[in-house]
């Protein structure tokens, strides 16, 4: 008991540091051990005279295959103890001293191989010691496989078949040198069968381990939470922590790793396998293995795989749903699912850095590509304004998540020819990425084909808001939300096909904006707006109802621009500055248009004539004064401000204009009208009335004062 | 250690990017802007897209044994991406000198239709993709046999012999699987697939080296594919094909000789997408559509020639039951076969006149997996630009049509 821990700790000790550093920083000490180790070795079957030769021949070797010597050299420390307490091993010969004799075997052909010549005749091979050898480990297999359906081996039994294994594969290969002698050719028949068959052991044993051993799925009552190690806890992490709502994706269903037993399980068997030259096809089964478990939960997260066809003819409303499940799944893929199997390449191929960075390489790739597509199709569809929030999400996603994958693709130490794999990965996401953005810059300039083309032939009633302005400035709003987004995908991906002309138009908004695009774009859409919002005045017969619909108008906008800050930024004070002046100069114009020709009432011209009042005249000033406010009145209360500051700085000009004027227009001539009845006819409005007339301006109730008159 | 090789399946995409984004708009503005104003210019781009056509189908059409390789297909797939660069220099150039008015019926609908048909045929293309995947990881097998079977030089172990045995038969089984996917009925072979991996006890298994191929093939069976199960490729290609019909006359002076390029690449674009399903393994696979040219088209007589090539070749007993009609996937076959039956294991151990047998056949094996190896990369990048420049130029033609329809 006490031994086979030993072993294992040295193991596990020597598989975690190497994954942690990823192989390279222990090289020179493994080399060092075993270095130390091979002499003794020698010294023991073929005696000092080889033993200069000897050591060159390890350090060679050393130099080819690193890994293979790593996991030899820590478990030949072990065998030794662990064989000689083996109670079914005859006393006489232990696996351990059999293993070790091969070994000296072994070095002393490889010590020769390269001066093959000087050898006419093969040298002698200890025959019975390569028959036990295989024997035992042809027996090991059997035991080991027959025993396997029950409860798994013990980590050291495997262990040291693994390293039998290991010693069968560079039997196989040395005693391939003098193949041409039939005792060598029998054993390495032998040999090389046994090794064929321990393969395809470990093979399904990897396969089965890959595919049967995954956590089972949670039913809510046994999280096996408890028996994960800290150690190894981060790859868990995520699972442990996702508590998802009902509605968001589920975490669990990414393909989870596996319990720090199995994993220690399959990278010893892959450590193994590569190490006697199968490592193409455990890195096939583990490639495949992966990749569908993936697929699978893809499908249980509701990921559907649609293809170009399908997003073109499939409803606005249901695109815009898969939308929202593709950026959740594309994020949690890259953040959840990437690490995971990041760091389960690592551990698995632990001290194979260059085959666990090319499996992990070549899962993250199918797996962009795959959700790719659908970003792709998305960008292929026909462009329309409600697509363009949903389409920056998407944009936004692929942004955001390039960085990460970019990192865990570099985290690991690759070869000098992989440097290029992460590049072109990143690539790729950068292409979809700029279609993505060429088509919100599309979808932002048709904005404003669909303002030019507003054309309608009929004036909203009351010289109110429009629609087009509402429409417009809560779009601009929404996309403004997304500023700094937008501004880096105008500055990315608006095409040169923007004739200067445009530009130049835009640029009067202020010279700063000239290096903004989308601030360009912007201000494009506002003066196109503004210009159709001019022409759509036009449709109103009254001047002042004019006035009070470009005034209704831009004071909506401004109101927008108020409210938010992005907007505001990007078109800058100077617009704002410009904006309110023509705000003001509409106000002018209404209070020229409808109240000029009221003042004119009261002016003293004309009234009097050498020192006295014309009362004919008088009286008919008053009476078309009364008529013209009537009528105003009755106009203009239905017209609709609905604005409330607007409205009440309207009503306040107003009456500080025509009240004091009209109060003064009184004071001076009231004194020569007949007094009594006859005032009451021609002065229908003390001064406080006619405050309160204007304030029902503007109301957008039609309210006739004639007939509350009559009330 | 053999030599890792994983990064078979990456692309260089960078070069991809560059080349898609080296061909600006620009340069077609400069060829073709003003030209238009010009009829007889028009006419001549017309001509001339007639004449890259009919040479294409020719030169394509005029070696027997090359049909369907790999160098056939990428042929193919190269002038296809010359004649969409022409025949979208002419709508460019129609809708910039406005000679034409691209959203006058019937143009408007031909032009639409056209650009319908490109958004399916980015499908194939998506699921060709998946068949090129298919196709490099079915080398990895042939890799393997290759590796045990080449041994450095040194006389082959019968471990090796048996290891490169497996890794065929397992590649035949996939082969005969997905050939069954790709007829048949889509669901039933995924379902199947999913199951059958390694349930039964393991020393079951090893009885023959033919009964661990047989069960451990599942290790090898990817259930990934970008397309939905229910997808395909043969209802693709009726979709691509549906009302493919030659321009009357008078449509053809309507739309002052436009209808004629659009019919011609929507053809083009229909054979290239059928030739594509009939090479590569793609999922639910059938060439059976109805396809015809009039005599007086230039490109006819070959098209024609070339589609009832492929078709008949298609029905041949020993195509009939292969997973895709590229020639290399023939070649593959032929291989996996012929090593096979030599590695044997009732044979070992060897005579001499067996082992040179062995050496032509790894010989050929080695071509094969060279030839795949380059070739499949370069299709693979091939298919992604058709994929990518098929998109750019339905948006460019929508923009145009949309562009003629809101005149400023």
């Amino acid at each position: 008991m006490e031994r086979s821990q030993t072993v294992t700790q040295k193991f596990s000790s020597f598989s975690s540091s190497s994954s942690s550093t990823s192989g390279r920083d222990d090289k020179p000490r493994e080399i060092d051990r075993s270095r130390s180790l091979g002499p003794v070795k020698l010294e023991k079957s073929y005696g000092k005279k080889e033993r200069d030769t000897e050591t060159v021949t390890i350090e060679e070797d050393e130099e080819e295959g690193q890994e293979e010597e790593e996991v030899e050299v820590v478990v030949v420390v072990n065998k030794e103890e662990e064989a000689s307490s083996a109670p079914e091993e005859p006393p006489e010969a232990s696996f351990g001293s059999i293993s070790e004799e091969v070994d000296g075997f072994l070095s002393f052909l490889l010590s020769i191989d390269d001066g093959r010549d000087q050898w006419p005749e093969p040298p002698a091979m200890p025959e019975p010691t390569i028959k036990k050898f295989l024997d035992f480990v042809e027996e090991e297999l059997v035991k080991y496989e027959s025993g396997k359906d029950g409860a798994p081996p013990p980590a050291n039994d495997e262990l040291v078949l693994f390293d039998a294994i290991d010693r069968v594969a560079k039997l196989t290969s040395a005693l391939s040198i003098f193949s041409s002698d039939t005792k060598y050719n029998k054993a390495m028949t032998r040999a090389s069968s046994i090794l064929r068959y321990a393969m395809c052991f470990l093979e399904d044993e990897f396969h089965s381990l890959l595919e049967d051993s995954k956590p089972k799925k949670d039913t809510g009552t046994a999280r096996p939470k408890t028996k994960r190690r800290p150690s190894i806890g981060h790859l868990h992490d995520a699972i442990d922590r996702c508590v998802p709502p009902p509605s968001e994706p589920d975490l669990a269903e990414f393909p989870s790793t596996y319990t720090p037993e199995i994993i220690e399980r399959l990278s010893g068997i892959a450590g193994a396998v590569v190490s006697a030259g199968y490592a193409t096809e455990c890195c096939q089964v583990f490639t495949i293995s992966r990749r569908n478990a993936f697929d699978v939960a893809l499908s249980n997260l509701g990921y559907e795989k649609l293809g170009v066809d399908d997003v073109q003819k499939m409803p606005w409303d249901s695109l815009e749903t898969k939308i929202a499940t593709w950026n959740k799944v594309f994020r949690q893929t890259v953040e959840v699912a990437f690490p995971r199997e990041h760091d389960l390449c690592e551990a698995v191929f632990a001290g194979h850095s260059a085959i666990a960075y090319s499996i992990f390489h070549n899962f993250a790739r199918g797996v962009t590509v795959l959700l790719l597509g659908f970003a792709e199709a998305v960008a292929t569809t026909k462009r329309s304004a409600e697509k363009l929030f949903k389409v920056l999400d998407m944009y936004e996603t692929l942004r955001d998540m390039v960085p990460r994958i970019d990192a865990l693709l570099r985290t690991t130490e690759s070869e000098p020819d992989d440097s290029s794999a992460a590049h072109d990965l990143t690539t790729e996401v950068a292409l979809v990425r700029s279609r993505l953005g060429e088509a919100v810059v599309a979808i932002f300039c048709d904005l404003e084909t669909s303002i030019k083309t507003d054309m309608g032939k009929n004036a909203v009633p009351g010289g109110a808001v429009h629609p087009l302005t509402r429409y417009v400035m809560n779009y601009l709003k929404y996309a403004c939300e997304y500023k700094n987004t937008m501004e880096q995908v105008f500055r990315d991906h608006k095409n040169s096909e923007n004739p200067s002309s445009q530009v130049e138009d835009a640029a009067k908004g202020g010279s700063d904006d000239n290096h903004n695009p989308f601030a360009i774009q912007l201000m494009e859409a506002m003066e196109l707006l503004h210009t159709n919002l001019e022409s759509k005045s036009k449709l109103y017969r009254d001047p002042a109802l004019c006035s009070i619909f470009l005034m209704n108008n831009g004071r909506y906008v401004m109101q927008k621009i108020k409210g938010a800050t992005e907007i505001h930024q990007l078109l800058g004070d100077t617009w704002s500055r410009k904006r309110s002046s023509d705000l003001r100069q509409y106000h002018k114009n209404y209070q020229r248009e409808t109240w000029s020709k009221v003042l004119a009432c009261f002016k003293d011209d004309g009234l009097q004539a050498r020192g006295h009042v014309a009362k004919p005249v008088l009286k008919e000033r008053l009476k078309s004064f009364n008529s013209m406010f009537e009528e105003i009145h009755k106009a203009q209360s239905s017209w609709v401000v609905s604005d409330e500051q607007l409205q009440s700085e309207l009503r306040v000009s107003v009456s500080a204009v025509i009240v004091p004027a009209y109060r003064s227009f009184l004071g001076r001539f009231s004194q020569y009208l007949d007094p009594g009845k006859k005032s009451g006819k021609y002065i229908k409005f003390g001064p406080e009335e006619l405050e309160n007339y204007i304030d029902e301006l503007f109301s957008g109730n039609p309210s006739s004062m004639v007939s509350r008159k009559r009330t | 250690m053999p030599t890792m090789d994983y990064q078979g399946s990456s692309l260089p995409f960078a070069s991809i990017g560059r080349s898609i984004l080296s061909i600006r708009r620009d340069q077609v503005h400069t060829v073709h802007a003003g030209r238009h104003h010009d009829p007889a210019a028009l006419d001549l781009d017309l001509e001339a897209l007639q004449k890259r056509v009919a040479d294409l189908f020719l030169d394509l059409s005029s070696s027997d044994d090359d049909l369907l390789s790999l160098a056939w297909v990428r042929k193919l797939l190269d002038g296809f991406l010359v004649c969409q660069e022409e025949f979208r220099g002419i709508l460019f150039g129609c809708s910039q000198g406005r000679r034409v008015n691209l959203s006058r019926p019937p143009l408007d609908r031909l032009l639409s239709d056209y650009f319908d048909r490109a958004v399916k045929a980015l499908d194939v293309c998506n699921a060709v993709r998946d068949g090129i995947d298919q196709l490099r990881r079915w080398r990895r097998h042939l890799e393997i046999a290759l590796a045990a079977l080449s041994g450095g030089g040194r006389t082959l172990g019968e471990g090796q012999l048996r290891r490169a045995r497996k890794a065929l038969t397992e590649l035949a089984i996939l082969m005969i699987d997905e050939k069954e996917a790709g007829g048949g009925s889509v669901l039933t072979l995924r379902n199947r697939s999913f199951g059958r991996a390694g349930k039964e006890p393991p020393h079951h298994r090893r009885a023959g080296s033919g009964g661990a191929a047989v069960s451990s093939s599942g290790h090898h069976r990817s259930l990934s594919w970008s397309v939905s199960r229910s997808w395909s490729a043969a209802r693709q290609l009726q979709a691509i094909g549906n009302n493919l019909t030659p321009p009357r006359g008078n449509e053809v002076t309507a739309t002052n000789g436009l209808a004629v390029p659009v019919f011609t690449m929507s053809s083009v674009l229909f054979f290239v997408m059928w030739a594509l399903v009939a090479a590569i393994p793609c999922q639910d696979r059938g060439l059976q559509t109805h396809f015809w040219v009039p005599r007086n088209f230039s490109w006819a007589a070959s098209i024609t020639s070339l589609h009832d090539r492929i078709f008949e070749e298609s029905k041949r007993k020993e195509r009939k039951s292969s997973c895709g009609m590229l020639k290399e996937i023939h070649h593959m076959e032929k291989c996996i076969r012929h090593l096979t039956e030599l590695l044997d294991p009732v044979d070992f151990p060897w005579t001499e006149g067996k082992e040179t047998e062995l050496r032509q056949g790894v010989e050929e094996l080695a071509e094969v997996c060279n030839t795949m190896k380059d070739g499949l990369e370069q299709l693979e990048r091939q298919v992604r630009e058709v994929f990518l420049r098929t998109v750019r130029s339905r948006t460019e033609g929508l923009d145009c049509l949309s562009k003629s329809h809101h005149p400023e």
